[in-house]
């Protein structure tokens, strides 16, 4: 009996540390994983990290990390590279070899703290592949804060140098540029708009010379519009002239949509702001509930579907993935996750399925900082495309998604990292002050065409370079490792 | 007990910090109106019900107030910089989509709480014509918002509507709704 009454206890006490494990991270513990791990990692000087993007120029690969701005604590971390205090904005670095990336530059942005400074966003092209560019160049299209665009020539990734400024903006986002046609649509806070991020439309096709084409919004956001104004944007994601659409998500945390728009219309229609303008090249919108945003839109056309390949018609589908981003700590709002639209009926798309994170599985609303979504992978190399897709989860970390059949997305793999000295605290209020926590806060991910997946920390963390293991591997259809 | 100390002494705090700081209404001079609570008259959307009010007496008499939190608002550093932000954010919209802007915003201050606001013409589903204004506060990354909206004087209205928010019992639910409480 004393020895029955002893296992239980034991039990008890188990299952509470397991419970107190997931609950709360610590440094020195080791990362959460399942069918993912660790190859590589760089603390990018413990700057708050937005939005990497993967290029392969030449023999190397190197990865261009967007930044929020500083934190209360630490306006303008100090580059031990140079050692002096500068501004968040890009981190360069070299990831030709995952396992040792080399940490290249730094290149200070806006002055201004957490989404008020920084250089969150970056996109790269190759001189070669735009129609006016200089073979020899790589270029870096990156945001400035919230006030400029800035175009770079990153062919020397260590020695970037400033080609173009386009600025008198209120604010920045996640643009999206064109690498063959030099067509880039950038997420502008144009002044006189009502709306805090637009779209300018620009001919980057020659990166010296900038060429305005229109500006693009919803109507009611144009100049000298009254009334309701709808919901900011977030990003747009085209498939260039071959698939003459731009898949525009607005909305972060509240009332996305999703508007799909025919790219030749966009370009080569009447330009005006006008409502009937702006109306024009719209293909279709659809509205998502008012609990949910839409941060990414990503698009996945003509996707065979296993289950309807005996079906006389729709055995392909055209899905967009839309993810949301979540705000607030804490769970301190409705649930943001992904979503999958099958738009193939184009102005009747429907959504058809969803993946969240089971809170359950981690406690993840008392680990601290945000749980949800907020970005997903947007390289469409076929290495991944259509067949799995990587959310960033924040304190959930990365999530390894088997999107064959969209109706039916599966988690296959997931990898969490373990925070460090570095990772910053995230509060909220009670009573009268705050309660403040670490947890790792993954806030975006990005993939190479080699396979190897990359996220990048908000709270600080810095940049984690994995690969898939195990069963996971096998969706993808990669060779074991 | 230890809550009820904290709602005090930030009761306390919000009125020391807060008494006559409003700049629309510097003259606050005592009112006769009262707002009565009514049901919040709108359908769910992304941000949870706040308090809805009919004034009864003085110049506002018959206009309605909605007030609420939202929380998770992305310019922690620079709050409610301009006009536009008002048009976008102050719930003028749950009312009807058609209002037009009728003059420049002001710079206004509840307790601590820094925003602007502005006056409008709203065009009803009726064909009635409504005077209305709204207001939008920021507290780092979170917004307090209220829309007031009457066939009477606006600026009466809107007089009225701010020495309301500055009462302290309004002062501590604003305090506690920002904090999700």
């Amino acid at each position: 009996m004393f020895r029955c009454v002893l296992t239980a206890a034991a039990l008890v006490l188990f299952a509470g540390s397991t419970f107190v494990h997931a609950q709360k991270q610590t440094i020195g513990a080791p990362p959460e994983a399942s069918n993912m791990k660790l190859v590589g990692s760089n603390d990018l000087q413990a700057r708050s990290a937005y939005q990497p993007t993967i290029h392969h120029q030449g023999d190397r690969w190197i990865a261009y990390i967007g930044h929020h701005g500083g934190t209360d604590d630490v306006p303008a971390p100090v580059n031990p590279m140079t050692g002096n205090a500068e501004a968040n904005g890009t981190s360069i670095v070299d990831v030709t070899d995952p396992a040792h990336p080399k940490y290249l530059r730094h290149l200070p942005g806006q002055e201004g703290k957490y989404e008020s400074g920084g250089a969150q966003m970056v996109r790269v092209c190759d001189g070669k592949s735009l129609p006016k560019g200089d073979p020899n160049a790589v270029y870096m299209l990156r945001t400035f804060g919230s006030e400029a665009h800035e175009i770079w020539n990153v062919a020397d990734p260590a020695n970037p140098a400033l080609i173009t400024r386009i600025g008198g903006l209120k604010d920045t986002h996640k643009s999206w540029w064109e690498c063959d046609t030099g067509i880039a649509y950038l997420v502008s806070g144009a002044p006189d708009w009502r709306t805090r991020r637009m779209t300018q439309i620009y001919d980057l096709s020659d990166p010296a010379h900038p060429q305005k084409i229109r500006d693009f919004g919803l109507p009611g956001q144009e100049p000298g519009s009254t009334g309701a104004v709808p919901t900011e944007l977030h990003g747009p994601i085209s498939t260039g002239p071959n698939g003459n659409r731009v898949y525009f998500g607005y909305g972060t945390n509240k009332g996305g949509i999703l508007q799909i728009v025919d790219r030749e219309k966009l370009l080569n229609g009447p330009k005006e702001p006008t409502p009937d303008n702006l109306r024009f090249p719209e293909i279709s919108r659809m509205p998502m509930s008012a609990f949910n945003g839409a941060h990414t839109t990503f698009p996945m056309l003509d996707m065979p579907v296993a289950e309807f390949a005996e079906d006389k018609d729709g055995k392909t589908r055209d899905i967009v993935m839309i993810v949301d981003e979540a705000i607030l700590n804490e769970c301190g709002e409705a649930r943001q996750m992904v979503w999958f639209a099958d738009v193939t009926t184009e102005t009747r798309p429907m959504m058809i399925s969803s993946y969240t994170v089971p809170e359950a599985s981690g406690q993840f609303c008392q680990r601290g900082g945000r749980f949800g979504s907020h970005s997903s992978n947007e390289s469409m190399a076929p290495v991944y495309y259509k067949k799995m897709a990587f959310i960033a989860f924040f304190n959930a970390g990365v999530r390894a998604l088997d999107i064959r059949d969209p109706y039916h997305p599966k988690e296959v793999g997931y990898f969490i990292p373990a925070i460090t000295q570095a990772t910053d605290k995230r509060c909220i209020p009670v009573e009268g002050g705050e309660r403040c926590k670490v947890a790792i806060q993954t806030n975006n991910v990005e993939t190479d065409d080699r396979g190897y997946i990359y996220i990048v920390d908000r709270a600080n963390t810095g940049l984690h370079i994995l690969e898939l293991t195990g069963p996971a591997r096998a969706v993808a259809g990669l060779p074991k490792n | 007990m230890r809550r009820t100390v904290t709602i005090a002494v930030a009761v306390i705090a919000l009125g020391a910090s807060g008494v006559g700081a409003y700049q629309l209404a510097p003259q606050s001079a005592p009112t006769s109106a009262h707002w009565r609570e009514i049901a919040w008259p709108f359908p769910r959307d992304g941000w949870p019900a706040g308090r809805a009010f009919r004034c009864e007496g003085d110049a506002c008499d018959g206009a309605e107030l909605y007030v609420r939190a939202k929380r998770g608002f992305c310019n922690c550093d620079s709050g409610v910089a301009d006009d536009d932000e008002v048009d976008r954010v102050a719930d003028l919209d749950l009312i009807t989509p058609r209002f037009v802007a009728a003059a420049p915003g002001e710079v206004v201050q509840v307790g601590e709480l820094q925003g602007r606001a502005r006056r409008y013409d709203l065009a009803l589903y009726d064909g009635a014509r409504h005077a209305a204004v709204g207001v939008a506060l920021s507290r780092r990354c979170d917004l307090f918002v209220a829309a007031a909206h009457g066939q009477g004087d606006p600026n009466a209205m809107q007089r009225a509507a701010l020495v309301f928010l500055e009462t302290r019992e309004m002062k501590t639910w604003v305090t506690a709704a920002l904090d999700g409480t």
